[in-house]
Order: C-alpha cells, then sequence, then structure tokens
C-alpha cells in the first residue's frame, strides 16, 4: 500500500470524529499541563529556597501524584468510550477489506497522532503558564517574586514518560476492544437491544445502608483525632454508597413509581419515568463518577480556602507574640526555682531595652500533669489509663497548676487564696464542681476565671488543643508538683512537666527578631550550668515572622494544590457530562422520532425530556451537596488540627464553593444540551 | 362526502441552499370512503413515503388540500397536528417503532395515557384489543423479548386502541416473515370488515391483494388504479401483478 496511507487513514478518523475527540484531546492537554506545572513546582529552585518551601513542595509532590493517577484512569475509561462509539466504523474497514493488522496500524497512528498531540499541547500550555504558576504560589506564600524564566526538562521528562505510558496503555486496550469482535459485532454493535433495567433490591439497599453508616460516622465524630481516623473510613465508604445508588437505587425507585399506576399513567410522568429508569441505568456509573468528583472539588475547594484564610488565626493562636520562649522538661526537681531564673536570665541579657515591648511580655512557669478526668477528679495513674478505649479520649485532660503571684503579675490584680484553695479556668470540659481533685491533692475552688479572661500561654494553646484543660492558679504551684512527682510513665518519665514561657512583642525589624530569637538559644546553652536537668529540657527560642513563612508556605501550598486539582477535577466533570449528551443524543433520536409519530408535539418531548435531563443533573449536584452537608463537621474538625478553628469562615467557603460549582455546571450543562438537542433533531431530516 | 379527500397535493423538496429541486409529489388525487381498504403501490422513490407523511400530518404539502371529513389538516399548525394524529389517525410502520423503554402493554398504552385518559378506562380497552390480536400472553413482556409478528401485532394494538378514522401502514409486512405477513394482513382483513378504514403504503403485491381496492403511484402522480370488485384475492393479485408488469415495460398512462 501507498506510503503515509495509513497515517492519513488515522488522521481522517481523528478529524471525522471531531466531536468526540476535541473534548478528548483538550483535557488530555489540560492534564499533561497540570501535571507538569506540579513536577516543575515541585522540583524548582525558586521553590525550594524560599522558607516553607520545603512543605509546599512536598505538598505538591502528593498532589502531583494524585493528578498521574487520576489521569491515567480516566484517560482510559474516556478512550474506552470513544472506542465503543467507532466500532462501527472500524468494522466498516474490516468489511471493506482491511485485516486487524491494517486497523491495528491505523489505531498506532491514531495512538501517536493523540500522544503527540497532547503532550506537545499541554507541555507548551504547561511552560506558558509555569511562571505564572509559579508568580501566584509566592504570592499565596507572602514572598517576592523573581522575574526570571527557567524551563525543567526534567520535569518534561517525566511528564513524556508518564503520559507516554499512559497512552501506550491506552493504545493497547483499544486494540484488544477491536480484536475479540467480528466485523458483523463491530458494524452492528450500536443497535444490540438493551435489555431492560433490572432493579437489584439486595444491591440498592446495601448502598442506602452504607451511606447511612457513614453519614452515622461523620455526623457521631467528636474528636479531630478520631476524625483523621474514620475519614478515610467514611470517604470511602460513601464513594462505593454513592456508586450502587446510582446504579441500582435509582432504577429501584423508578421501578417503584411504575407499580403506582395512578401515578405512572399520567401523561407527564409516562414517558419520563420509564425513560428514566433506563438512562439511570446506562448514566448510572457516570453519574456517581460526577457525584464524587463533584463532592471532590467542593471538599478541596472549601476546606482549602477555609485553611488558607484563617492562617493568620492558626499562626497567632499557635505563636502569639513576635518572640515565644519557652522551656519544657520532665519531673520534679527542687532545683526548678533557680532553673527558671537562668532561663528568664537567657532572655533578659540578650534583649536591649529598646527592643522589648513591656506591656505584651507573658512570663511565668507552670506545672502540669495529664490524666483522665472524671467526676471532678483527675487520675494519672497508668492503670485506669490503659483501661481507656478510643470513644473516652473526651476525657482526657491535662492539669496545670499555675502561681498566684504570676497570675497577680501577668493580670495586674490582687488576688488571695489560702492553702488548698484554687481558682479554675477549664477549657473544653465542664467536668469540674466544687472542690477538684487531682490523685489524693484536693483543691477548693473559690473562683472560675473565664479562658478569654486569662492571658496564660497554655489557656490560648488548648483551644487550639484537641483535649480538655483545666487551669488551677494556686498559691504554691511546686507543692503539688512534688506530689505528683513520682507518677511515672511506661518508660519511667515522671509524668509531671514543668513549662516556662517568656515570650513578648518587639518593635524591632523582623530581621533583628530573628537574630534576637537565635541568640536566646545561644545564651541558654552556654550559660546552663544545671547538668541534670538539661538533658531532658526542651528549650525553644521561636520567632513569629520565621514560623510565618512555614505557615504560609504550608497552607499556601495546599490552597495551591487545591485549586489546580479542583480545575482537573471540574474539567473531567465536564468531559463526562458532554459524553454522556452525546452518547444519550445518539441514543433518542429513534425514540424522538416514534414519540412523535405517536402523536406528541415537539414542545411535550421538549419538555419531557428537558424534565429528565434536569433530574439527571440536578441529581449528582444534590448528593454531592448532601454527601458535602454531612461531610461538614468531620472538615471542620479535621481543620482543627491544622489550628483553624473557625467555623463561621469554613461555613462561607463551603456555600462559595457550592455556588463556583453550580455555576460551573449550570454553563457545562447549557453548552452540552445544545448538542444533544441538534443530535436529537438532527434525525428528523434524514 | 368522502372520509379523506387528497386535492392536487404537490411537494417539492428544495436543498438547504436553494437552487437544486426535488419534486417529490406532482399532483396528487384520490379519495377514501368510510370502511374502505385502500393500498397505494410504487417503487422506491415514487413518493409513497411524502405521500403517507403529509396524510399523518408529519409534513406539510407545498400546495394542495388533504381533507378529512371535509376538514383541511394539511396546514394546521405542529401542536395541533400531533393532537389531531393522536384523535384521529393511528399507525402501523414497518419496523414497528415500538418504545424499548415500554412494555408491550404500555407501548399500546402510549397514545391514550398522552389523550389523559384513566388507567381503569386504558385497561378495559386492552383486553377486547389484545385478544382480537392474540398478545394476551405477551403484555408484560419488552419489545426486545418478542418476535417481529408479535410486534407488528403490538403495533397494530396501539394503531387500533384510540379507534381512529384511518390507521395509516406503511409497509406493516416489510420487516416481516411470510407467515407473519399472513397474520397480519388477514388481521388487517378482519379489522376492515368490522369497519375499520385502512390506508397501507406498500411494494408488495401480496400485501397490496388484499386490499379493496389499489392505488398506484409512480413519479409523485396517481396513474392507475384497481378495483377488487367481486374478484378474490388470488385474482386481485394476478391483477396487480399484471398492472406492475406493465409499469415496469413503460405502458400505462405513457
Amino acid at each position: 500500500m501507498k506510503k503515509g496511507f495509513y497515517s492519513r487513514m488515522a488522521l481522517n478518523g481523528l478529524r471525522r470524529n471531531r466531536k468526540l475527540y476535541l473534548p478528548y484531546l483538550m483535557t488530555g492537554i489540560l492534564m499533561v499541563a497540570v501535571f507538569y506545572l506540579m513536577t516543575f513546582l515541585s522540583t524548582s529552585p525558586a521553590v525550594s529556597e524560599m522558607s516553607g518551601g520545603g512543605s509546599t513542595q512536598m505538598i505538591l509532590s502528593l498532589g502531583k501524584f494524585v493528578i498521574a493517577v487520576f489521569s491515567a484512569i480516566f484517560l482510559l475509561y474516556t478512550s474506552s468510550f470513544l472506542i465503543r462509539r467507532r466500532k462501527k466504523e472500524f468494522g466498516l474497514y474490516n468489511v471493506l477489506g482491511m485485516d486487524r493488522k491494517n486497523i491495528g496500524r491505523i489505531l498506532v497512528r491514531e495512538s501517536l497522532f493523540t500522544f503527540l498531540i497532547t503532550v506537545i499541547g499541554g507541555l507548551l500550555i504547561g511552560i506558558a503558564l509555569s511562571k505564572l504558576a509559579e508568580l501566584c504560589l509566592l504570592n499565596l506564600m507572602h514572598e517576592s517574586p523573581d522575574y526570571s524564566f527557567s524551563l525543567s526538562f526534567k520535569s518534561i521528562g517525566w511528564t513524556i514518560l508518564l503520559f507516554g505510558g499512559i497512552y501506550f496503555v491506552i493504545y493497547l486496550n483499544s486494540l484488544r476492544q477491536i480484536r475479540f469482535s467480528t466485523a458483523v459485532e463491530l458494524v452492528k454493535s450500536e443497535n444490540s437491544g438493551e435489555k431492560p433495567p433490572k432493579a437489584n433490591r439486595i444491591i440498592g439497599i446495601t448502598g442506602i445502608l452504607l451511606l447511612a453508616g457513614a453519614y452515622y460516622l461523620a455526623v457521631r465524630i467528636q474528636e479531630p483525632m478520631e476524625a483523621l481516623l474514620f475519614f478515610f473510613v467514611a470517604v470511602i465508604m460513601v464513594i462505593i454508597a454513592t456508586y450502587l445508588i446510582f446504579i441500582s437505587g435509582s432504577v429501584l425507585v423508578c421501578r417503584l413509581l411504575q407499580k403506582n399506576k395512578r401515578y405512572y399513567y399520567k401523561a407527564n410522568h409516562f414517558v419520563s419515568v420509564s425513560s428514566m429508569a433506563y438512562r439511570m441505568k446506562r448514566n448510572g456509573a457516570g453519574l456517581a463518577s460526577i457525584c464524587i468528583l463533584l463532592t471532590m472539588v467542593l471538599v478541596m475547594i472549601s476546606s482549602s480556602s477555609c485553611l488558607y484564610a484563617g492562617k493568620d488565626a492558626a499562626l497567632t493562636a499557635r505563636y502569639p507574640c513576635d518572640i515565644n520562649v519557652s522551656c519544657a522538661k520532665y519531673g520534679y526537681s527542687v532545683q526548678d526555682k533557680g532553673y527558671t531564673e537562668m532561663l528568664n536570665a537567657s532572655v533578659e541579657s540578650v534583649v536591649k531595652d529598646g527592643e522589648i515591648d513591656k506591656d505584651s511580655v507573658i512570663n511565668y512557669y507552670e506545672y502540669c500533669i495529664s490524666g483522665y478526668l472524671e467526676d471532678s477528679h483527675l487520675s494519672v495513674c497508668l492503670n485506669s489509663l490503659s483501661n481507656l478505649s478510643f470513644i473516652e479520649y473526651n476525657k482526657v485532660a491535662e492539669v496545670h497548676f499555675i502561681n498566684l503571684e504570676d497570675y497577680n503579675r501577668i493580670h495586674g490584680t490582687d488576688e488571695k487564696l489560702n492553702p488548698g484553695e484554687a481558682m479554675i479556668c477549664a477549657v473544653k470540659t465542664d467536668d469540674v464542681g466544687d472542690t477538684f481533685s487531682v490523685e489524693d491533692k484536693t483543691l477548693k475552688v473559690v473562683k472560675r476565671l473565664n479562658q478569654p479572661d486569662v492571658s496564660f500561654v497554655g489557656a490560648s494553646a488548648s483551644v487550639v488543643s484537641v483535649t480538655a484543660s483545666v487551669f488551677a492558679v494556686v498559691n504554691n504551684a511546686a507543692e503539688y508538683a512534688k506530689a505528683l512527682g513520682g507518677f511515672k510513665d511506661y518508660d519511667g518519665t515522671p509524668m509531671i512537666l514543668m513549662r516556662w514561657y517568656y515570650q513578648f512583642d518587639s518593635p524591632a525589624s523582623q530581621e533583628r527578631q530573628i537574630e534576637i530569637a537565635a541568640e536566646i538559644e545561644d545564651y541558654y546553652h552556654s550559660h546552663n550550668n544545671f547538668d541534670d536537668i538539661d538533658s531532658s529540657a526542651n528549650f525553644n527560642a521561636e520567632c513569629h515572622n520565621v514560623q510565618r513563612k512555614d505557615f504560609y508556605g504550608t497552607f499556601g501550598g495546599l490552597f495551591f494544590i487545591g485549586i489546580l486539582l479542583s480545575i482537573a477535577f471540574l474539567v473531567a466533570t465536564a468531559l463526562i457530562v458532554y459524553y454522556k449528551q452525546i452518547s444519550e443524543g445518539f441514543e433518542d433520536r429513534k425514540r424522538f422520532e416514534i414519540m412523535r409519530n405517536v402523536g406528541m408535539t415537539k414542545e411535550e418531548i421538549k419538555k419531557s425530556i428537558n424534565s429528565q435531563m434536569l433530574t439527571v443533573f440536578l441529581l449528582p449536584v444534590g448528593m454531592a451537596v448532601l454527601h458535602l452537608a454531612f461531610a461538614f463537621p468531620v472538615i471542620n474538625k479535621l481543620l482543627m488540627l491544622f489550628g483553624v478553628f473557625s467555623s463561621p469562615v469554613l461555613a462561607a467557603t463551603t456555600a462559595a464553593s457550592i455556588l463556583i460549582c453550580l455555576i460551573f455546571y449550570v454553563i457545562v450543562y447549557r453548552i452540552t444540551s445544545n448538542t444533544y438537542y441538534s443530535i436529537v433533531t438532527s434525525g428528523e431530516n434524514e | 362526502m368522502s372520509l379523506l379527500e387528497v386535492k392536487n397535493l404537490k411537494k417539492i423538496y428544495r436543498t438547504r441552499m436553494g437552487g437544486h429541486e426535488v419534486e417529490a409529489l406532482k399532483n396528487v388525487n384520490f379519495s377514501v370512503e368510510a370502511g374502505e381498504y385502500v393500498a397505494i403501490m410504487g417503487e422506491s422513490g415514487s413518493g409513497k413515503t411524502t405521500l403517507l407523511n403529509i396524510l399523518a400530518a408529519l409534513d406539510k404539502p407545498t400546495s394542495g388540500v388533504v381533507l378529512l371529513e371535509g376538514r383541511d389538516f394539511s396546514q394546521i399548525k405542529e401542536s395541533e397536528a400531533a393532537q389531531f394524529r393522536r384523535n384521529n389517525l393511528g399507525f402501523v410502520f414497518q419496523d414497528f417503532n415500538l418504545l424499548d423503554t415500554f412494555t408491550i402493554e404500555d407501548n399500546i398504552y402510549l397514545p391514550l395515557v398522552l389523550a389523559g385518559r384513566e388507567y381503569g378506562e386504558m385497561n378495559s380497552k386492552l383486553i377486547p384489543v389484545a385478544e382480537k390480536l392474540s398478545i394476551k400472553e405477551i403484555l408484560k413482556k419488552y419489545p426486545y423479548e418478542v418476535s417481529g409478528g408479535q410486534k407488528q401485532r403490538a403495533a397494530a394494538a396501539r394503531a387500533i386502541i384510540t379507534e381512529p378514522r384511518i390507521i395509516l401502514a406503511d409497509e406493516p409486512t416489510g420487516a416481516l416473515d411470510s407467515k407473519s405477513s399472513d397474520e397480519l394482513l388477514s388481521l388487517f382483513k378482519k379489522l376492515n370488515s368490522s369497519g375499520q378504514t385502512i390506508l397501507m403504503v406498500t411494494h408488495s403485491a401480496r400485501a397490496a391483494s388484499h386490499a379493496s381496492r389499489v392505488l398506484f403511484i409512480r413519479d409523485g402522480e396517481v396513474f392507475h388504479q384497481l378495483y377488487r370488485g367481486e374478484s378474490s384475492d388470488e385474482a386481485l393479485y394476478q391483477k396487480i401483478s399484471d398492472t406492475l408488469t406493465m409499469i415496469a415495460q413503460g405502458g400505462i398512462g405513457r
């Protein structure tokens, strides 16, 4: 045969089916571009050089993996749909005298062209956008941009390798589909009679039960740690349940409606309900995929934007002052008092007069101990702790003993306490009565303090913490520490923990603040002569501005990935919707004609189709919003682990993400339903 | 007055860009009396399908009128046309035109449901029809589960359940084997003898030989017709065959 014949055939094949292939190619290009962007950014020196860039790149690598897996699955799924639609064409080639080998040659070239168009197009777009994406990312991380342009050949290599692999598998798969069918089958495959959908009760009910179980799990979860554990279980349950319900449950509903003769035999229900059962059967999997993709997009946009919006609040909660110096060590020692004086000196001798805002200083030390809080009694004993099941995690509490003199100094008050008396501030628990005991030490509660009114470091942090905290202001904290000093952990560490804080704001420049923090650490290590304490103590001088970069790096990176992945998922959704419309258009064409012959007006048919399509379209969105509603409390708790505690912000970002998705979806629906109508009505002129 | 009158019917198709014109119907005139069984015969491309589409109010003539009981329906609006089809016409098609999403029973109900009838009424109408067409056993089945002959009987049931003025049949035996064809044709005859008017388009001489009158159409014109008179099916069949042979030789009308 003439040279270039197969290539021409392949190109013609693509051109003739452009209605099918154009969106497929465009999606492929987008996937390549997104993958390149992520690979580029995750290895970009510009990103890794900035502070916090390390955490961003780790998140980006994760996103890269997600996109790779998603592209593979999605492109494979789409291409097998395309091949199925084109079986007739290949059958015709077969009838006209081409054998499987010839068709295989055409397929090879088609796959090659698809691969080349997709990868070259995607890489060009990816490279063109890489700088913009880098700038966006830097902006999100509040870093100053650098305008040099760079190309990453390694990233290009990886992209070509990955997508080359994907398109090779796609080629093998199409070859398999063509090979295992005879010419007659190929020509006829589109018109094979379809069996009526059978409602499988067991599958449908299983789906509903699974979904109910997942929802129950999601609503019941109280603790962030639990949320982390059960979230994945719930997610997998929801995904399976969604598929089961869309595939079987919906047919079941249609069948039940058909049993109700009075409802079913009405002009406006009759056609809709029966065709709906077919539509659902054919599209169940597609609809479930749309629903899950939408849910993922909703969850990603709402949570990542909430995280990003809450980054400053989380940072301030964690690092309230410009410079936060702290030290923690296990056990009680008679030297503790002298030790804290040395700690204070390490700060005060480094910081010069003009560099400290005296009003903001919070400087004190405390003893704390964790235990199991029940009936206003904290038991520290390991035996009682080891009996705890996971569910009673919410009874774990940390008690802080703070000296009255520190309290009065920090708050500028003049409270008085007798021995055995205490002022109590309880956070995240109400299980503190008029007397409160820790093992055999009993305290008489004479006054209750509210969390916002106290300026203990632990108090603001305890809101961030996942467990309950009780702050007890007492005359002599050391007395309690000494009494509880004997309780040891499994490995022999004392359970009592001394924490010392020195934090303050500073009018000094950012650079100087960072220097101060470093100097404080140096001073501590060179002047500390408490040998026995030093080995167990953990001394930290942290600068708000250094931490901010890390926070912005992490949260900005998450937000960035959330947006990129959302775009990829939304486009995938659009593609599924588009193909669904096309395939339904071809299937409904004949039906449309019959109904017209039997006496339905065009308007009636259009109305019926419209209502069906709208239902089919709104179902996944509705379901996705329902999923999101039940996921809301879980997401809220998961965000707590990141230190973001604002439910109103999450509610706002959730609402916004639903709105964005809805608008996008409606636009896609509009465009694709036009395609559908043009296919359906084109049958009339034939 | 005739039940159906077709006067000076003309249909010209234009290609979309204008320019090319195809005259599908030149000048068609005929009438059908109530209770008649008329077959229209012609080669492919003779204008049969165009004529049937106009009679079914699916298409509009370029000029000329179609009167049903003296009323012109060739120019009515699309929405009225649908209602008109529902109330006055029953259709039987070559490829059955059953919806695969419905059971046989629901397919037969379709026109009644569209007309807004109650289930009870529909059901009481269905039973005698189903018995007459011997499809009682397959009512709950889906089209893909039954034979071609059964499908066509179901389509016939859908056509007669609305008690239409006229049944329009478009090559009803075209997709059937000879046994099923004979069954359907004798069914049509039975319907006709109970007073049902039938207009059938076909190019099968055997099918046409069951009619009481046969119209021949060629190049968009009715150019010949045969009356059964007192002759038997076989005799009519012979006459039709002779006529067709003559047409093939270019004898008649030229």
